[in-house]
């Protein structure tokens, strides 16, 4: 009896997904809030998890969300694991040599997080000084290309802002919208942190990252994300997840 | 008296007299590393030689928190040891459930625990910390080798020298331990070797070691086969020397056992 109510359910389930929607495993790293990460649920939710569904809503692909760790985010995408990338990642001409890019769909710049107390208005004046940032992002690079400053890379930037916290370090740099996350947003953090500068490194653009030469995933979300654009599905988002 | 040992780690094969001919394991595997890690950066230097240039520091980094942890685990777990076997409850408690809750608590846990965890109340340098939760931990296994190293020494000559009127910190210091040394050693150095390998945990804390600049190096490059290949022979070739290193000092303790 049990055995055939199982089948019912695994049946109705099978029709009621149609045959020819095409499932596609996007790749985000949840450790980037308010683009990405975990609630308590333990469900990956944020601007890009939202910006994903509603361009395959769009473009007619079913979608699920894997958490795969930054460091290793592209060599998995290389490898086939998954068929793009949705987390927050910046179009750069080096990623660019590496895999291809989607239209862009999301404009940051680099901002600087320091304690409150600190005086520090750019990222030169931290001369001398420890900086940290999440491993492999424009904000680490940012970092590693000012002289004099010690660049610190860590795997999450969670762990980075707990540092600055304690005042291990005295800044962090990663994308405006996340500084604005823990230096605005989560109140003990806030309490003790601020955004000293938004760093003249100029604008990023966030793009979904598919396999170098994989034409009919891109075309694919290519086709979604024109029409939430169209649609001004990303504007409702960016009213949702990050305000202004 | 025929001594059986069972010659099984997880640190490193601690190479033996009797594999010492021309095809044993370690010549193979360190011939074979340095061959191969040669040949890539002498034929490829894009991109192998640049990740080469980009390790040295880091490099240097695990030596140090290599070394000073070995000190301090040493010192550590002769003090666990000793502990464990001392008449005094007190002592023998601290000592033995000290040796229970760091076996128990993965080193990953420990060091996320030292760092983060306890970051709130004691801002430790991240070296500080790397090294303090590497002894901590190493201590622990460390006490548990002194302590059978110091029991496979015959009741005897604890006796003998306690009827010759040495007490019993002499005893051990004098009589004891120099024996129990040569037992202890092939363990330890094991252990050296575990812990050289386990130093690649402390690049979570964001401390600058081999692992972590090979991975800062691959994520801006995306060249992962390339980098952890590198880092992957470069960490063999360390540990290959280091087992060597210890045999060597094993053969010289060893030299009144040949008959």
């Amino acid at each position: 009896m049990m055995k055939r109510c199982v089948w019912v359910v695994l049946a109705a389930i099978l029709l009621a997904t149609p045959a020819w929607a095409r499932t596609l495993v996007v790749a985000q790293d949840a450790t980037w809030p308010p683009m990405e990460f975990m609630n308590e649920q333990k469900e990956i939710i944020g601007f890009d998890t939202d910006y994903v569904r509603a361009v395959a809503k769009e473009a007619g692909f079913d979608v699920v969300f894997k958490n795969v760790a930054w460091d290793g985010i592209f060599a998995g995408l290389d490898a086939g694991q998954y068929d793009a990338v949705c987390s927050s990642v910046t179009i750069t001409d080096e990623r660019k040599k590496a895999m291809d890019f989607g239209i862009p769909y999301f404009k940051v710049r680099q901002a600087l997080v320091v304690s409150k107390d600190s005086t520090v208005k750019t990222l030169e004046e931290l001369k001398g000084k420890t900086v940290g940032g999440q491993i492999g992002t424009t904000g680490y690079f940012a970092i590693k290309k000012t002289e004099g400053i010690t660049a610190k890379s860590y795997d999450e930037i969670g762990l980075a802002m707990e540092d600055l916290f304690s005042g291990r370090i005295d800044g962090v740099v990663c994308d405006d919208p996340t500084a604005a996350q823990y230096a605005l947003q989560k109140a003990d953090y806030a309490a003790r942190l601020k955004i000293a500068a938004v760093l003249d490194t100029g604008d990023e653009y966030y793009g979904i990252a598919v396999k170098k030469g994989n034409k009919e995933v891109l075309d694919l979300i290519n086709k979604g994300i024109e029409a939430v654009q169209a649609k001004g599905i990303d504007k409702e988002l960016r009213a949702k997840w990050i305000g202004q | 008296m025929e001594k059986k040992t069972i010659d099984v780690s997880d640190g490193a094969a601690i190479p033996r007299k009797k594999d010492a001919g021309l095809f044993s394991a370690w010549r193979i595997s360190f011939a074979g590393a340095l061959i191969i890690l040669l040949c890539l950066v002498v034929f490829e230097p894009d991109p192998y030689l640049k990740i080469l240039k980009f390790l040295p520091d880091g490099i240097l980094i695990t030596f140090e928190v290599t070394i000073f942890a070995i000190i301090f685990a040493v010192l550590l777990g002769l003090l666990t040891g000793l502990g464990r076997i001392s008449k005094n409850p007190f002592i023998n408690a601290v000592a033995s459930t000290y040796v229970e809750v760091v076996r128990g608590i993965p080193l990953l846990v420990q060091l996320f625990y030292i760092y983060y965890a306890l970051g709130r109340f004691v801002r430790l340098p991240d070296m500080v910390a790397a090294i303090i939760a590497m002894s901590l931990c190493y201590g622990a296994y460390m006490g548990e080798v002194f302590r059978a190293g110091i029991e496979s020494i015959d009741k005897g000559q604890m006796e003998a020298a306690r009827s010759l009127g040495f007490n019993r910190t002499q005893t051990m210091f004098y009589v004891i331990l120099p024996q129990a040394w040569r037992t202890i050693l092939p363990p330890v150095g094991n252990e050296f070797i575990a812990l050289l390998k386990d130093t690649s945990l402390v690049s979570i804390l964001a401390v600058a070691d081999m692992l972590r600049r090979g991975r800062e190096f691959a994520s801006e490059t995306f060249t992962y086969f390339e980098t952890y290949t590198v880092i992957a022979l470069v960490y063999l070739l360390i540990t290959l020397l280091l087992s060597k290193m210890v045999s060597i000092l094993e053969e010289k303790l060893n030299y009144y056992d040949q008959s």
